[in-house]
């Protein structure tokens, strides 16, 4: 047994440890455990393979326009996703967004135009009072009938469906209503559409200063007081993600290692030197130019992240324990070095020999032998399909065909570029996870992690030699090296330090966070009376107030956060931390993606704006994560979704809560719906229908069942936002549309499949009851055996 | 006359012309297991709802502390302390045992519209309930589909007795059980008893009532074959009794006639 210690390193000391028999799970395995990491995986995925494949989708326009499209999916998939996992459905919420845009156009345009002429201010709270009849209406049917809510609700989405196409016809005589802007002249536009319709623009207005360049090209003057200039975004962006990036480091060794009794001072002066040389690495990278210092700069900051990392290391935590590991590697353990190194030769020969500039698609099987190859897979599909229904072999060999068939198809899609960067990421990709997954089968891991960093590093600057794009050549390369860093930071880390083996509880931040609220809110009321002070509108300033305010308490949590884990014994904060940390680095990406400078709003023409319904998004993911989580409402919709009759027997008002699940549905709706009409003026009669199946595929890619009692809301924000960069994305990429569904399909599969096989393996156990069986236990009663009397003897 | 705690006299249910059940007398009194005995279509669903509140009784009377009751339901029953829980234990196997153990009443912190589930101590209560009716269990946050079903019935009895049951009814937990998890129920039974509970124990299986049990009643086909006390009573005339005594004869003989043939 001692051999195979080396294999498990986390779990598996449970035994060790005194009374508490809970073994501890680091971080990444209590993230394995979450409904939505199928989600996240698949965010990364598509997100990079984009990235890579498509110029424009990475940068802010991009970003801005996938979250576009991702916000009214995701404002929808939330609540749908909680009615999920109270194990319902609502096939009308789809309609229902285009039939509250519809209804709040009708309601105020003009009787000339076939509306009512109502004030915006009534129409508006009316559309919402309208929609949540309806989902009373849906919820109170369900509930009463005992009906599945999968009919119910489609009779409700054919009356909406109906009712859009005649009432508009009815009304207006066409099938679009409000197509002549009339909506702008109905009372309280302005103040309505301020909300539903509000955007933040980053490009300033410019005008032509007069002057001309050399060029003879007009030289353009920024209009001060428009778009959102900020020239110092990028030190604070760069600031804020190197000060998140290292507590989420910091969090996740306290998370995953043992501490000492007190700090051991060699390591902590070690530490010290290189964090002081890391920073002044950084410094140098920021202020000279020049590619010699660009790699000493780079040079100094690797080397004073790990010689920090290992003084803390030493200083902070007990030594490795390494009694274990005298015995000899695992048996895998060449096959896997060999196989690595093969499979990143394969992939720098392959990016070598194929042609660089080659941008026609079919990249690798053309014409002819395109065909044949997709016939044959088809063939070898059927054929292993039909002898494993006859149970000659096994039920996953006709997968063979599927991949077989898939080679061609690919290669419709990519250029002779794209399909070289896929062979050769692929390639190297298995190749260095080879190497490091032979780390854990090694008595010298430490080597071995950092033969895959090195690994890293040469493919890093293989790319950079050899690729033309500056996305490869700087951004890939940049994020390449962090990644080789990162991997000899937690190679050298769990060489010096001991795990740890008991689970801690969480540490008690709630005087902090009180604080952080109490100082909050006062710098809400201060930062907003400034900003009126200087003479912006209320609602501008109270947003303003409202952000710096929430600035200023999460400055005060976190400061608590790593004062409890620098300063005091208490075990627990790592959570914390990797919290601060996590919030930080979003932070800086806001901070990123929310401001331009001067520089950057000179050289662009393009108009670059967030959407209001952005911020709704992330507003529903938070709110929904925290009432599935937190709350007692939440509890319920778990309970009603997972054992109805249950929640009902121990005082659940089951009713009650369904009801609300489908008028928060239809609420949702309202809001998608005004978001619609203020943003379009014009609403289409069929807008929204079939879009209800949109919802329920983001959601189950988002880690909810479809049965119910289980799931996630951010997983669903997830899978919206996925949604949006896929049907972005193959716009950039310049695929052809068609394509979109393919890959959606895809997507939904194996996103399913890996979320099963997640949950499966987090939970390890049966997690459906087995209901009792009262004719098979009463069968064996009927006709009594021999009187039992061990039972009897066995009782006190 | 002294005063019974919980007292039964001729209880009866008719649904239309059909005897659900009728004359049924027996007392619970805390620190005491009755156990009721019966075959399918004995009655025990109907006695049990009647005093889970599910059902009302058309004669006789229900005494609580002296007092004639009839309870409209199951909310009103809860509310004297007569707590049940069911075969398929209401419990909901995909959330974790502390949050099945609250459900429906969920101990709460916070200000409206921030109010939340006060967490910490739901857990903390969890497993200190647990820990008393001898479980302890590792982690609150553990699925309750995860628990064996002598587990989970330990959970549904935990928590019944945490929230002030001063009468338990237990419908026939350890039906679905093996021996092993029987005997645990069996054990958690005792315990409640032991903290002062008045359990109802409603089983089929002689061999699970008589241990442990004060007080038998055996319900054959919608009546009272009787109400004994444990020293008027063996197990083995407990086990003739309830598998019908001359019909098991009959049956034996039958069955003896077959093999021999």
């Amino acid at each position: 047994m001692a051999d195979t210690t080396s294999d498990k390193p986390a779990g598996t000391a449970a035994g060790d440890s005194g009374d508490e028999r809970l073994a501890h799970r680091g971080p990444i395995q209590t993230l394995l455990t979450r409904p939505e990491i199928g989600a996240l995986l698949g965010l990364v995925g598509v997100g990079v393979m984009f990235w890579l494949v498509a110029g424009q989708f990475g940068t802010v326009g991009g970003i801005a326009n996938f979250l576009d499209t991702a916000a009214i999916l995701g404002i929808m998939a939330v609540p749908v996703a909680l009615l999920m996992i109270g194990g319902e459905f609502d096939l009308s919420s789809g309609a229902m967004t285009g039939a509250t845009a519809m209804v709040v156009v009708l309601l105020s345009i003009d009787p000339a135009s076939g509306g009512a002429g109502l004030n915006l201010f009534l129409a508006v709270p009316l559309t919402l009072a309208l929609a949540l009849s309806i989902g009373w209406f849906n919820g109170t049917v369900v509930d009463r009938t005992s009906l599945p809510s999968f009919i119910v609700t489609l009779g409700t989405f054919f009356i909406l469906w109906g009712g859009k196409l005649g009432f508009a016809k009815l009304f207006t005589d066409k099938v679009i209503v409000g197509d002549g802007g009339q909506l702008k002249d109905a009372g309280g536009f302005d103040f309505w559409s301020s909300i539903f319709g509000a955007e933040w623009v980053l490009n300033p207005q410019k005008v032509e200063s007069g002057e001309v360049d050399e060029n003879g090209q007009a030289i353009l003057d920024i209009v001060p007081g428009t778009g959102h200039l900020w020239d110092g975004r990028d030190w604070v962006w760069a600031g804020l993600l190197i000060i998140g990036g290292a507590a989420l480091l910091l969090g996740v060794l306290e998370l995953t290692y043992r501490r000492r009794s007190a700090y051991k001072m060699p390591g902590i002066v070690f530490s010290a030197v290189g964090v002081a040389v890391a920073v002044a690495g950084f410094a140098y990278l920021l202020t000279q130019g020049g590619s010699a210092s660009e790699w000493i700069g780079g040079v100094l900051v690797a080397a004073g992240v790990l010689a920090g990392v290992s003084g803390w290391c030493v200083a902070r935590y007990e030594p490795a324990d390494r009694s274990g590991v005298e015995s000899a590697d695992s048996p895998g353990l060449m096959y896997r070095l060999a196989a690595g190194v093969v499979g990143i030769v394969l992939g720098v020969l392959v990016a070598l020999l194929m042609d660089a500039e080659n941008t026609d698609r079919l990249g690798f099987l053309p014409g002819a032998a395109g065909r044949t190859v997709f016939a044959i897979g088809i063939a070898v599909a059927g054929v292993l399909a039909v002898l494993a229904a006859m149970g000659r072999i096994r039920m996953t060999y006709p997968l063979i065909g599927a991949v077989i068939m898939f080679i061609p198809t690919v290669s419709f899609l990519v250029t002779g570029q794209g399909a070289r960067v896929l062979l050769f990421g692929g390639l190297a990709g298995v190749g260095v996870l080879l190497l490091a997954s032979a780390a854990g089968r090694s008595r010298m891991p430490l080597a071995v992690s950092l033969l895959s960093a090195v690994a890293v590093v040469v493919l890093a600057f293989f790319i950079q030699a050899e690729s033309t794009s500056r996305k490869l050549r700087v951004e890939l390369f940049v994020v390449l090296l962090l990644i080789a860093l990162l991997v000899a930071v937690a190679a050298l880390a769990s060489h010096l330090c001991q795990r740890r083996h008991t689970s801690v509880a969480p540490a008690d931040l709630g005087p902090w966070a009180r604080v952080g609220a109490i100082a909050g809110l006062a710098g809400v009321v201060v930062f907003a009376v400034l900003e009126l002070i200087d003479g912006d509108g209320i609602i501008y300033s109270v947003v303003i107030g409202i952000t710096k305010g929430a600035l200023v308490a999460f400055a005060v949590y976190a400061a608590g956060a790593l004062y409890k884990l620098l300063f005091t014994s208490d075990e627990g904060t790592g959570r914390a931390v990797v919290v601060v940390g996590a919030g930080l680095v979003a932070l800086s990406f806001i901070v990123r993606l929310l401001f331009i400078t001067e520089a950057e709003a000179l050289a662009t023409n393009a108009r670059t704006s967030f959407r209001v319904q952005v911020l709704f998004l992330l507003l529903y993911a938070a709110a929904g994560t925290w009432v599935l989580a937190k709350t007692q409402f939440g509890n319920w919709i778990f309970a009603v979704g997972g054992n109805k009759e249950a929640a009902r027997s121990v005082g659940v008002p089951a009713a009650r809560a369904k009801t609300t699940l489908f008028m928060l549905v239809s609420g949702s709706a309202w809001l998608a719906g005004m978001l619609i009409a203020f943003r379009q003026l014009s609403v289409q009669a069929d807008v929204g229908n079939g879009d209800e199946f949109r919802y329920i595929i983001v959601a189950v890619v988002g880690g909810n069942l479809l049965t119910g009692g289980y799931g996630s809301a951010l997983g669903a924000a997830i899978g919206a936002i996925i949604w949006g960069m896929i049907s972005q994305g193959i716009g950039f990429a310049l695929w052809n549309s068609n394509w979109q569904f393919l890959v959606l399909g895809a997507l939904l599969l194996v996103a399913v499949i890996v979320n099963n096989y997640i949950r499966g393996r987090a939970e390890k156990a049966p997690v459906k009851t087995e209901k009792a069986k009262p004719d098979q236990a009463e069968i064996t009663i009927v006709v009594p055996k021999e009187p039992t009397s061990e039972l009897k003897e066995d009782q006190p | 006359m002294s005063t019974e705690f919980l007292e039964m006299k001729n209880l009866s249910k008719f649904y239309g012309n059909i005897i659900a059940l009728t004359g049924v007398t027996t007392t619970v009194n805390p620190g005491e297991v009755t156990c009721i005995l019966g075959d399918n279509g004995a009655g025990k669903s109907t006695f049990i709802k009647i005093l889970a509140g599910v059902h009302q009784h058309d004669e006789g009377d229900l005494l609580l502390e002296g007092e004639a009751k009839k309870f409209a339901s199951p909310r009103e029953a809860l509310a004297h302390g007569i707590a049940t829980v069911y075969q398929d234990l209401a419990m909901v196997p995909l959330m974790s045992v502390w949050r099945n153990f609250f459900l429906g009443q969920e101990p709460r912190k916070g200000v409206w519209p921030f109010r939340q589930i006060d967490i910490d101590k739901a857990k903390m209560i969890a497993k200190e309930e647990m820990a008393k009716m001898g479980i302890d269990i590792r982690d609150t946050e553990q699925a309750v589909g995860t628990l064996s079903g002598g587990e989970r019935q330990s959970v549904a009895i935990a928590r019944a007795s945490y929230f002030g049951a001063r009468v338990l009814i237990l419908d026939e937990p350890t039906s679905a059980l093996g021996v092993k998890q029987s005997g645990v129920v069996l054990r958690r039974i005792v315990e409640a008893r032991d903290q002062g509970l008045a359990v109802i124990f409603i089983t089929h299986n002689p061999h699970h009532a008589y241990p442990v049990g004060d007080r038998f009643v055996i319900l054959k086909r919608g009546r009272s074959l009787g109400n004994w006390a444990k020293e008027e009573l063996s197990q083995a005339e407990l086990t003739q009794l309830m598998a019908g005594g001359a019909e098991l004869e009959q049956l034996q003989h039958e069955l003896a006639g077959a093999g021999a043939s």
